[in-house]
C-alpha cells in the first residue's frame, strides 16, 4: 500500500519546486545603510565620540553574543566578559612581551581564539552535561570570569597584575580606520547573526529556549549544541577583545571579569534580548552616555541605569526593543502569514533500515525494574511487542505506566534491566540516541514549542534527518504519510503559519503527535494522547493510529485511561498493576478479566469480597 | 444547619487550554456524604482541586452560601474546609505530631482535637514524635483522615482515601466518616474508585466521566449499584 | 593551632555571611543576588552607629533592623513579581544590589571608612595569641546558628515555614498563606545579611562595594548546601577550610579561587552537593 502522492496531491505539490527563502535582501539593505553612517561617520562625529563608538561597537559585538546564548536559547550568561578579555590579554602579552610585528599579531589573534575556544568546551562541558539545571549552567558563566580575572591579578608582572597592560606597540592605524574596521566588523556579524536566528537551523534555538526535554526526544544532542554555540561566541568575543587592546593599547583585569560580564547582560536586557538589533542599539547608547554622563552625574548616571534595569526585568521582560518594534509589527506578522509558510509536501519514502522488523522484535524489555529509594515503580518488567502491534498499557493511577514508558526512551531512567528497540540495546543512553534507534515519545500533556509556528515546529521534529539551513529558510516541508494524514485529519495543514500557543488544546495534541511522527520512528510510544481531546478528535486519532500500525508496520505502545477507547483500536493489551503485569493478552481476554474488573472498581485488596 | 455546604455551579477547569472539568453542576448539603466516581482521568481529582483554589475555575463555587470561586487556597482552607489529597498529602519528614499541628489554626485546640481523633484513632497519640513518612501506608492513610478531622471542619474532601487499602483499615475508614457525620452534621464530598465502600457509605452519588456528570442518585436506589459498575467497568 | 583557628573562624565568619541567603533560598527557590548589597547596607548601619558615638555593640540590632526594612520594601516591590522566573529574580536583585551600592555611594561618598570594633586586641587562646573579634564571631556564629534552628523547629511559623519549603501547595491547602511566609523570610533573610554585614566590618573595612566579594563566595555555598542549615555548617568548614590551607600553603590567590571552584566541581559530581539526598 503507498498512497503517499494521494496524500501529497491533497495538499498541493507543484512540480516546481520554490527556492528557499531568506531574509538575505533586507539585510543585504540594512547593513549597507549601517556601513554608510559607518562610513561617514568618522567625518561628522568628534574624535571624543568616535573613540567611543569604536569601544561600543567591540561592546556591542560581545553583547550580540550574549543575546544570541541567552536572548535565543535561554542560556544566562555571566562569562563572556572571560573570553573578551581573553582575546584582549591574548594581544596584549604578545605585544608587551615579544614584541609588535605582523607575524606576532596574528598568533596572538589565532591564540586567543584557540584558548577561548578551549576554554569554552571546558565550560561546555562542565555546564551542559545531560540534566544540568539552568541555575547550574549560570553558577558554571559565573566563576569563569571570576577565575579568569584572578589568574589575571595573580599574574605579577607577566599580566601587569591590577593595572594591567599598557605602553604596547600595536597597529599603526588612525583612529578613523579603527573606526571603521570596528564598524564593518559590527555590521557584518549582526547581519550574519540576523541570518541565522532567522534561517530553519537558528530556529532551534528558539526550540531549546522553549522545551528543552522536547528537543531532546525529537533527537537533537542539546547538549552538544549549546557547547558549539558557546565555542563560537567565545570565539567572536575573544576576537571583539582583541580589537580592543589592538586600539585601546591598555587592558586591565576588570576587562575579564564578573562585573563586566553582568554589565553585558544589563545592556542586553534593556535593548530587550532576542532581538539582536535591541541589544546592539541598547550597548551603543548606554556605553556613549556612560560617557558623557560619567563625568557630570557619575553615580547619578549608574543608579539611573541600574533603576532601568530592574524595571526592565520586572515589568517588560523583553527590554525596551520590542516597545519601539510594536509600531511597525503589524505590517510584519502579515508579512510574515504570507511569505513565511512553507509548502507541504510528501517526503521520499524511507529507506527504511530497521525495516529489519521481520527479523527484530521492535521492542524487548528484560526485567526491567524501577525504584525510587525503597518504593518499587516497575518491577520485573518483561514485554516485548513486534512491529504492527498496536499495544495499549492500561492499569491505575501509580500502575507504572509512564515509568514504564520513560524507561524505555530515556537509556538513564531505569534502575535494572535491559530495553532493546529494533535489536539495539539502548544502555544508559540519552533520549536523542534512543531516538536514533527508532523511538518516538509524545508525551501526557501536548508538549510543543509555544513560540514557534506550527510549520517551523514540524521542522524542527524533521531536524535529525534534515539538516536545517544555516542561513535560510526552506520553502517546502516535507513530511511522511503518517504526520501528513495527521495533520490533515485535524486541519493542521491550513495553519502551518500559526504560533502554537494559540492553537486549541487538541490541536497542540495532534501537532505533537504529528511531530513524533515526523520523526519516522518505527516504535511509537504515546502517553494519553487522546486527553482532554474531544470524542470526534480522538476518534479521529485513534483511526490513524490504526492505518499507521497495519500499513506502515509500526509499533504503537499506547498509555491510555479511556478503556473505551482502547478497545477500539488495540490489537493487544497489557494491565499494569503496581508495577507488575498482571495480564497481557487480546482485547476480548482483558475485557472478560475479573482480574481487571476488580483492579478498576476496587483495588486488589477487595478482591475477595467482590460482589 | 440548612443549606448546602457545598454549591457548584457549571464549573469548568483544567490544565492551560486542556479543559478536564466541563460545566459541573453538584451540591453536597451539611450531614451529607456524597460520592464522585469516575475511572482514572475522568476529572475527579481536578474538580477537588478546583474547589480548592488550586486551578483557575469558570462557573461559581460557594462554601455555606459564600463565593470563594478564585480564592486563594489558603482563604478556602480557612473556611472550615479539610482537604486529603491523594497523592504527596502529608508531610512525609514532619512528625505525626507537627502534621496534625499544620492543620490547626488556633493552637490550642491541639490537646482537644487529639481527644477527638484518638478515639477513632488510638496509635496516633501513642506516636506523636514519628516521623510521618514511616508510618505503614495504611497508617498514613488514618492519619490524613484524623489530620482532616483537626480542625472541625464543616467541609471534608476527600480524594481516593480507599486506594491500595485492605478491607479492615477500609471498614474502620467508613466507620469513622458516618460517626464523625452523624456526630457533628460536617458534610463529606469522597472522591472514589472503590465501589463498594463509596456505596457503603455515602448517600448521594455521581459518576464523573470525561470530566462530565453522566449519571447521578441516592445510594438507596435498588440499581445505584449496578448503574455504577455499568460504567466503570471496562 | 593557629591554623586550626583560622580555619574555624573562617568557617564561622562564611557561615554568618551565608545563613541569610540559605534561609531566602531554602523557601523562595530563588537567588538572592541583593544580598552583596544588604551585606552592605550593613556595614554602613554599623558605620552609622560609630559616627554617632554610640557604643558598637548597637550595630547588631540597628543593622538588623535596617537590613529588615529594605528586604519588606525589596520584597512587595521587586521579588514578588519574579518567583516563577527564578533566572529572572538573580537579575532583578542583582540589579538592586547595584541601586543600594550607588545610594550609598551618593549618601556615604566613595572612599573606604572603618568602624570601631567592639573588642580589640587578642587573646591568649590554647597556648596561641588570637584577634579576640575573630573568636567572638565564631561564638556569633554558634548562637546564630541555634537560633535559626530552634526558630525552624520550635516556633509555629518555623514550622509553617518547613511546610512551605517541603510542599507548598499541601500547606496551602491547610490553610497557610504561603505569600506571607515568603514575605516574612526574605525579610529576615535581609535582616541576616546586614547583620552579618556588621558583624564582619570591624576586621576589614567598608566602602560601597563591600558586599560584592562576599556574594559569589556565598553564592556557592548555599548552592552546596541545598536548603539545610547543618550542611551549610559543613560547607563551610570544609571549604573554607580547603581555602585557609591553600591560602597558607598555596597562593593567597589561587586561595580566593578555592571556594567557587571546589564548589562547582562538586556540584558537577554530585548535584546536591552536601545535602544527604
Amino acid at each position: 500500500m503507498n498512497d503517499a502522492p494521494a496524500a501529497a496531491a491533497a495538499v498541493g505539490v507543484n512540480a516546481v519546486t520554490p527556492r528557499p527563502r531568506s531574509d538575505a535582501r533586507l539585510v543585504l539593505g540594512l547593513a549597507a545603510a549601517a556601513l554608510v553612517l559607518v562610513a561617514i561617520g568618522p567625518y561628522l562625529l568628534p574624535d571624543f565620540l568616535i573613540n567611543n563608538l569604536i569601544r561600543g561597537f567591540l561592546y556591542a559585538a560581545v553583547a550580540l553574543t550574549v543575546d544570541i546564548l541567552w536572548g535565543y536559547t535561554g542560556i544566562l550568561t555571566f562569562g563572556q566578559s572571560a573570553f573578551f578579555g581573553i582575546g584582549a590579554y591574548a594581544a596584549g602579552l604578545s605585544f608587551t612581551h615579544l614584541g609588535f610585528g605582523l607575524g606576532i599579531a596574528a598568533f596572538a589573534l589565532v591564540g586567543g581564539i584557540a584558548v577561548a575556544a578551549l576554554v569554552a568546551l571546558v565550560i561546555g562541558w562542565l555546564a551542559f552535561y545531560h540534566g544540568a539545571s539552568p541555575l547550574y549552567a549560570s553558577v558554571i558563566t559565573l566563576v569563569l570570569p571570576i577565575i579568569v580575572a584572578q589568574i589575571l591579578y595573580s599574574g605579577g608582572t607577566f599580566t601587569g597584575s591590577s593595572s594591567g597592560l599598557s605602553g604596547f606597540e600595536s597597529f599603526d592605524l588612525s583612529l578613523q580606520i579603527w573606526f571603521w574596521i570596528a564598524g564593518v566588523f559590527l555590521v557584518v556579524l549582526t547581519s550574519a547573526a540576523w541570518l541565522f536566528v532567522r534561517s530553519d537551523a537558528g530556529r532551534v534555538l528558539i526550540a531549546i529556549r522553549e522545551n528543552e526535554p522536547r528537543c531532546e526526544y525529537l533527537g537533537i544532542n542539546v547538549s552538544r549544541l549549546k557547547i558549539v554555540l558557546m565555542v563560537v561566541c567565545a570565539i567572536v568575543a575573544a576576537v571583539a577583545g582583541y580589537a580592543f587592546a589592538c586600539v585601546q593599547m591598555v587592558i586591565a583585569p576588570e576587562y575579564a571579569g564578573f562585573v563586566f560580564g553582568t554589565e553585558l547582560v544589563i545592556w542586553v536586557a534593556l535593548g530587550g534580548r532576542g532581538t539582536l538589533i535591541g541589544p546592539v542599539i541598547g550597548t551603543l547608547l548606554i556605553d556613549t552616555s556612560t560617557a558623557y554622563l560619567s563625568g557630570s552625574l557619575p553615580f547619578i548616571w549608574k543608579l539611573v541605569v541600574g533603576l532601568a534595569f530592574v524595571i526592565v526585568i520586572v515589568a517588560l521582560p523583553r527590554g525596551f526593543a520590542p516597545l519601539i518594534g510594536r509600531v511597525f509589527r503589524p505590517r510584519r506578522a502579515e508579512a510574515d502569514a504570507r511569505g513565511e509558510v512553507p509548502m507541504l509536501r510528501a517526503s521520499a519514502k524511507p529507506a527504511r533500515t530497521d525495516r529489519e522488523s521481520a527479523q527484530t522484535r521492535a521492542l524487548d524489555l528484560n526485567a526491567v525494574t524501577k525504584h525510587f529509594g525503597s518504593l518499587r515503580v516497575l518491577d520485573g518488567i518483561e514485554l516485548q511487542a513486534d512491529h504492527g502491534e498496536l499495544l495499549s498499557l492500561v492499569g491505575p493511577n501509580g500502575a507504572g505506566k509512564t515509568t514504564l514508558i520513560r524507561c524505555v526512551s530515556d537509556g538513564g531512567e531505569r534502575s535494572s534491566g535491559s530495553v532493546r528497540v529494533n535489536g539495539h540495546d539502548i544502555e544508559r543512553r540519552a533520549p536523542y540516541q534512543c531516538v536514533a534507534y527508532g523511538v518516538g515519545r509524545k508525551f501526557q500533556n501536548a508538549n510543543t514549542f509555544d513560540a514557534l509556528s506550527v510549520a517551523q515546529s514540524l521542522r524542527i521534529a524533521r531536524s535529525r534527518l534534515q539538516r536545517p539551513s544555516l542561513w535560510s529558510r526552506a520553502a517546502t516541508l516535507a513530511l511522511p504519510e503518517g504526520a501528513l494524514k495527521v495533520m490533515q485529519a485535524t486541519g493542521l495543514d491550513r495553519m502551518l503559519g500559526v504560533e502554537v500557543r494559540h492553537l486549541a488544546h487538541g490541536q497542540k495534541q495532534a501537532l505533537e503527535l504529528a511531530m513524533v511522527l515526523a520523526m519516522e520512528p518505527s516504535v511509537v510510544l504515546l502517553d494519553e494522547p487522546t486527553a482532554g481531546l474531544t470524542r470526534p478528535e480522538r476518534q479521529l486519532i485513534g483511526s490513524v493510529l490504526v492505518e499507521l500500525t497495519q500499513q506502515q508496520r509500526l509499533c504503537i505502545v499506547l498509555v491510555e485511561h479511556d478503556l473505551d477507547f482502547v478497545r477500539e483500536i488495540s490489537s493487544r493489551v497489557v494491565v499494569l498493576h503496581q508495577g507488575r503485569i498482571v495480564l497481557d493478552g487480546t482485547v476480548a481476554q482483558v475485557v472478560e478479566s475479573e482480574l481487571v474488573r476488580t483492579i478498576y472498581s476496587g483495588g486488589s485488596a477487595m478482591s475477595g469480597a467482590h460482589a | 444547619m440548612t443549606g448546602n455546604a457545598l454549591q457548584l455551579n457549571r464549573v469548568s477547569s483544567g490544565y492551560g487550554e486542556a479543559l478536564v472539568v466541563r460545566d459541573v453542576n453538584l451540591s453536597v448539603a451539611a450531614g451529607e456524604i456524597f460520592v464522585l466516581l469516575g475511572k482514572n482521568g475522568m476529572g475527579k481529582s481536578t474538580l477537588l482541586k478546583t474547589i480548592m483554589g488550586f486551578l483557575p475555575a469558570g462557573g461559581s463555587i460557594k462554601l455555606f452560601g459564600d463565593e470563594i470561586t478564585r480564592a486563594a487556597p489558603h482563604r478556602i482552607a480557612r473556611k472550615a474546609i479539610a482537604y486529603a489529597p491523594q497523592e504527596q498529602a502529608l508531610f512525609q519528614d514532619l512528625s505525626v505530631e507537627q502534621n496534625l499541628r499544620l492543620a490547626l489554626l488556633d493552637a490550642g485546640a491541639f490537646q482537644s482535637g487529639l481527644d477527638r481523633i484518638g478515639a477513632y484513632f488510638p496509635f496516633i497519640p501513642q506516636r506523636l514524635k514519628q516521623r510521618a513518612g514511616t508510618l505503614s501506608g495504611g497508617e498514613q492513610k488514618m492519619l490524613l483522615v484524623a489530620r482532616a478531622l483537626m480542625s472541625r471542619p464543616r467541609l471534608m474532601l476527600i480524594d481516593e482515601i480507599s486506594e491500595g487499602l485492605q478491607p479492615s483499615v477500609i471498614e474502620k475508614l467508613a466507620g469513622v466518616f458516618r460517626a464523625e457525620r452523624a456526630q457533628t452534621k460536617t458534610a463529606i464530598l469522597l472522591v472514589e474508585q472503590h465501589v463498594r465502600f463509596a456505596l457503603a457509605v455515602a448517600d448521594r452519588y455521581a459518576v464523573l466521566k470525561l470530566g462530565e456528570i453522566v449519571e447521578r442518585g441516592d445510594v438507596g436506589e435498588q440499581d445505584a449499584a449496578a448503574h455504577i459498575i455499568d460504567h466503570l467497568s471496562v | 593551632m593557629a591554623q586550626i583557628l583560622d580555619i574555624i573562624t573562617t568557617a564561622a565568619i562564611l557561615y554568618v555571611v551565608c545563613a541569610g541567603l540559605l534561609i531566602v533560598f531554602g523557601v523562595m527557590k530563588i537567588i538572592n543576588f541583593a544580598h552583596g548589597g544588604f551585606l552592605t547596607v550593613g556595614g554602613y548601619s554599623a558605620l552609622l552607629v560609630t559616627k554617632m558615638g554610640w557604643h558598637p555593640w548597637w550595630g547588631i540590632p540597628v543593622s538588623f533592623a535596617i537590613g529588615c526594612v529594605c528586604g519588606m520594601v525589596i520584597e512587595r516591590l521587586v521579588v514578588r513579581p519574579l518567583y516563577a522566573r527564578p533566572l529572572d529574580a538573580i537579575l532583578a536583585t542583582w540589579g538592586l544590589g547595584i541601586i543600594i551600592g550607588q545610594l550609598i555611594t551618593l549618601g556615604f561618598g566613595r572612599e573606604v571608612q572603618f568602624v570601631q570594633s567592639p573588642v580589640r586586641g587578642a587573646i591568649d587562646f590554647a597556648g596561641a595569641s588570637y584577634s579576640q573579634y575573630r573568636l567572638i564571631l565564631v561564638g556569633a556564629a554558634i548562637v546564630l546558628g541555634l537560633a535559626l534552628s530552634a526558630a525552624l523547629n520550635g516556633t509555629r511559623l518555623g514550622l509553617q515555614t518547613r511546610a512551605v519549603i517541603m510542599n507548598e501547595n499541601l500547606a496551602r491547602g491547610l490553610g497557610i498563606n504561603s505569600g506571607l511566609v515568603r514575605f516574612i523570610t526574605f525579610t529576615l533573610g535581609a535582616g541576616l545579611a546586614s547583620l552579618a554585614g556588621a558583624l564582619i566590618t570591624p576586621l576589614s573595612s567598608v566602602d560601597p562595594n563591600l558586599g560584592v566579594p562576599w556574594l559569589v563566595g556565598a553564592f556557592m555555598l548555599v548552592m552546596v548546601s541545598g536548603m539545610s542549615l547543618v550542611s551549610l555548617a559543613i560547607a563551610c568548614l570544609v571549604l573554607g577550610g580547603a581555602q585557609v590551607l591553600v591560602s597558607t600553603y598555596g597562593n593567597p590567590v589561587l586561595g580566593g579561587l578555592t571556594i567557587v571552584v571546589l564548589a562547582a566541581l562538586l556540584l558537577r559530581l554530585r548535584p546536591q552537593g552536601f545535602a544527604r539526598e
